[in-house]
């Protein structure tokens, strides 16, 4: 019926539509109503929560739901839900989904197929039950990295005997354990599993047991990668890895024994990306896996790995495009590894397809930087952590700004940039100058004074998000470049000298942006319009103000009063 | 143009300090003043919003209040200086950096105190070893000192007695040896309550503690 009307009556008859019920409930209906609802919607309800967990999101930022991306806003509204059968995949990030609306999700939707939760929080092992239990065709349940209270491993065992769709799972993210006939049985019937992501509960020795039900996987989690050693229970997993000729990524490694990671020597030849973040183990050992991995095109691996480890890579895997590089102790005064600035410019110089980093160290140099910039003119992600917060140049003591400057002018296809060490506002002349695909930037504890933003807000053009934290910059820069503001996605201050009078300028004269002040101590209409807010959010509004924030969110608006606030 | 614009920090730019008193409001901008009076184009022209400020292109010269956003604006909510006093704190965290995810935090926690031999307080986690899951090892709670605007923050589960808390809250505050007599420790527990730390074992405080307020004793009190 939706189909005999053409899509401007379709269009006409939606713009009437002022709830925002209403609006979402339209855009469930189908693909081509949710078309047209997008292209004439002007407010998107966004359902989700800004939680504050000091010390977590605080150099991250926040990210909208921004509507008109195919997410479902949360939470579900009853009445709505059942008529539109037609949702097959919710995928989410940072934001919080209830039990009950994972519930609601798995029984309302019949075809159901994927769910990805990225960074969520707020339901537990029992939502999970749900949607095992009720989606027939589940194909995809991803957790990757979201906070469930874990009440018990028992959400597996829902899944029913006739449910063969998996295709991947990834529950790494979880505490407890689950029964492990259940999950031997489930991947035995599942035939089409290509992604299993164990998590640490899931003992070595039933590890062998499992993969050798799924010969077919292309990307396995471990869990706790140690048992005691037992040759038979070496042979066993030994053989189980040979049979998975498909294997490209390996992950997992929690309480790495060494002497079982020969099991895998077998797989190395194939394997693209490993992530042996969580592998508390010794460079050396480090190294023999490592160095096997002659195709390996991504590594995340802790700085247990050190100078010594990355020179080796270096010398093993020319096809590295991508490293990251963890800290172990990153709150410890002291250095307890002998990780430097050495290691990554032993990588930048023998890796020729090197194009993304991202490197946690204690001290760096600008000849280092502008090292890893010569050699590396096609870097594509350059994210920086000197550990120490406006670290110089250990060698000269000078600002990094040459180095940074370096990066920028070298690699031009530069499209994200992390920026630490001690910084002037001279870096940011030289990013501004340079970094004209620069989509993202982080900054923290750097320049001097407003100029250091102005550079950047005025000189970066393909500038989308920028996050900002203990910087001098203040109203003038973001003022002046207003206008700039309304071409990017975001922009994040934090602990920074944006005055409330700025912030409600901005939301006055800007209508197209959302202006957010997030502040702890209480509504920022108590406190001097010059007094510097805690928080400031600044984003293109795609449709509509936020109406559910919590208490410590306010909004300025174009109205008078300058603040709304739920 | 040039724009003229004081802005003043407050003092104690951490929780706690009141901001009424503290913001000087000097010279108070006027923000017409930034507007040009241009008048607003047709919309077919105008294809940039005008900026709300001017930018006075002097880029070189720096004025006057940049210099007082520089001394002050050094102060995040936890100070940090380069010049490390030997007794400060090697605890010392400033909130959210490095920009580590909140479940490595929590993992390498669990390597640091693996390290460590002798035994920590568990926090409540939720079986299974804690791969990453809510189990958690670490335990900031915000510290307040009576008289000092800057609130920090303080990894509990570090330490084992109220002798080493005492001693690291001695160091985090530069608090010297004259003044430890004059201040009691009090913690705030799950109920919201207020209470004396030494007034409970240990164990007990431990498990209740939300944050630690070191607070000045009155000089009538007898301890």
């Amino acid at each position: 019926m939706a189909y005999s009307f053409p899509e401007e009556v379709l269009e006409h008859v939606f713009s009437f539509l002022s709830s925002d019920k209403d609006r979402n409930a339209v855009s469930l209906v189908c693909k081509s109503w949710y078309e047209i609802e997008r292209w004439c919607r002007r407010r998107i309800f966004v359902g989700n929560c800004y939680a504050v967990s000091p010390g977590e999101a605080a150099f991250r930022g926040f990210q909208p739901r921004a509507g008109g991306l195919g997410r479902l806003r949360v939470p579900v509204d009853r009445g709505d839900v059942g008529a539109y059968p037609l949702l097959e995949e919710i995928k989410l990030k940072r934001m919080v989904v209830t039990d009950e609306c994972l519930e609601l999700i798995s029984k309302s939707f019949k075809n159901f197929k994927v769910l990805v939760l990225s960074s969520c929080e707020g339901f537990t092992t029992d939502g999970l039950a749900s949607i095992a239990a009720n989606c027939r065709h589940l194909r995809e349940l991803d957790l990757r990295e979201s906070e469930v209270e874990d009440l018990s491993g028992h959400w597996l065992s829902h899944f029913p005997d006739n449910c063969t769709s998996l295709v991947s799972l990834n529950m790494s993210c979880l505490g407890s354990e689950v029964s492990f006939s259940a999950l031997e049985r489930l991947v035995a019937r599942s035939p089409n599993l290509r992604t299993l992501r164990l998590n640490r509960a899931v003992p070595l020795e039933k590890l062998a047991n499992l993969i050798r039900r799924a010969p077919q996987l292309v990307e396995l989690g471990t869990g706790a990668y140690s048992a005691e050693i037992r040759s038979d229970i070496l042979l066993n997993l030994t053989e189980a890895f040979s049979a998975c000729k498909q294997l490209k990524g390996l992950s997992g490694f929690w309480d790495v024994v060494p002497a079982y990671l020969p099991a895998m020597y077998s797989v190395c030849s194939g394997i693209t990306s490993l992530n042996l973040s969580y592998a508390t183990i010794q460079s050396f050992d480090l190294v023999k896996l490592v160095t096997q991995c002659r195709n390996l095109q991504r590594l995340w691996v802790l700085d247990y790995i050190e100078d010594s480890g990355l020179e080796a890579l270096a010398s093993s895997c020319k096809d590295l495009q991508e490293l990251r590089v963890f800290p172990s102790d990153p709150f410890g005064a002291e250095p307890n590894v002998s990780l430097t600035e050495q290691g990554l410019v032993s990588v930048s110089e023998g890796c020729p397809k090197l194009q993304s980093v991202l490197y946690f160290c204690r001290q760096m140099s600008n000849a280092a930087l502008i090292s890893i910039a010569k050699n590396r003119p096609k870097m594509v992600r350059f994210r920086l952590c000197i550990i120490e917060p406006r670290a110089p140049d250990y060698l000269t003591l000078e600002p990094l700004d040459a180095g940074f400057g370096a990066i920028v002018e070298n690699c031009k296809e530069l499209r994200r940039l992390s920026l630490s060490g001690l910084l002037t506002d001279r870096v940011f002349k030289y990013i501004g100058t340079h970094a004209k695909k620069l989509e993202m930037l982080s900054i923290a504890f750097a320049g001097d004074s407003d100029l250091g933003l102005h550079h950047v807000l005025s000189g970066c053009e393909s500038l989308r998000k920028l996050e900002i934290r203990d910087c001098p910059f203040g109203d003038k820069a973001l003022l002046a470049n207003a206008a700039k503001l309304e071409t990017m996605r975001s922009l994040w201050m934090s602990s920074c000298s944006v005055s409330y009078g700025a912030c409600k300028l901005l939301g006055q004269k800007m209508p197209t942006l959302n202006v957010e002040v997030i502040d702890e101590r209480g509504p920022p209409d108590s406190r001097p319009d010059s007094c510097p807010v805690e928080r400031l959010y600044v984003y293109r509004m795609v449709a509509g103000r936020r109406v559910d924030m919590p208490g410590f969110v306010w909004t300025m608006d174009d109205e008078d009063s300058g603040l709304r606030f739920s | 143009m040039e724009v003229q614009l004081e802005l003043a920090l407050p003092s104690g730019s951490g929780k706690g300090s009141d901001p009424n008193q503290d913001c000087d409001q000097r010279k108070k901008r006027s923000f017409e003043e930034a507007f040009m009076g241009v008048k607003k184009k047709e919309v077919d022209d105008l294809h940039e919003t005008l900026p709300l400020l001017i930018w006075d292109g002097n880029e070189e010269k720096k004025q006057q209040f940049d210099g007082e956003l520089l001394e002050q604006k050094h102060i995040p909510k936890l100070a940090i200086s380069n010049n490390r006093n030997a007794e400060m704190e090697d605890n010392f965290v400033v909130v959210g950096w490095p920009p580590v995810k909140s479940w490595r935090r929590q993992f390498c926690h669990q390597i640091s105190h693996r390290e460590c031999t002798t035994n920590y307080v568990n926090v409540e986690n939720n079986g299974g070893g804690g791969g990453g899951g809510r189990g958690s090892n670490s335990m900031y709670v915000k510290v307040k000192m009576e008289g000092v605007g800057i609130t920090r923050k303080l990894n509990l589960s570090v330490h084992r007695s109220y002798h080493s808390l005492t001693a690291k809250l001695i160091a985090m505050f530069g608090i010297c040896e004259e003044n430890v007599e004059k201040y009691k420790l009090t913690y705030q527990d799950k109920e919201g309550h207020w209470l004396l730390a030494r007034d409970v074992p240990w164990e007990t405080f431990i498990h209740s503690v939300q944050r630690l307020k070191l607070q000045k004793m009155a000089t009538t009190f007898y301890s």
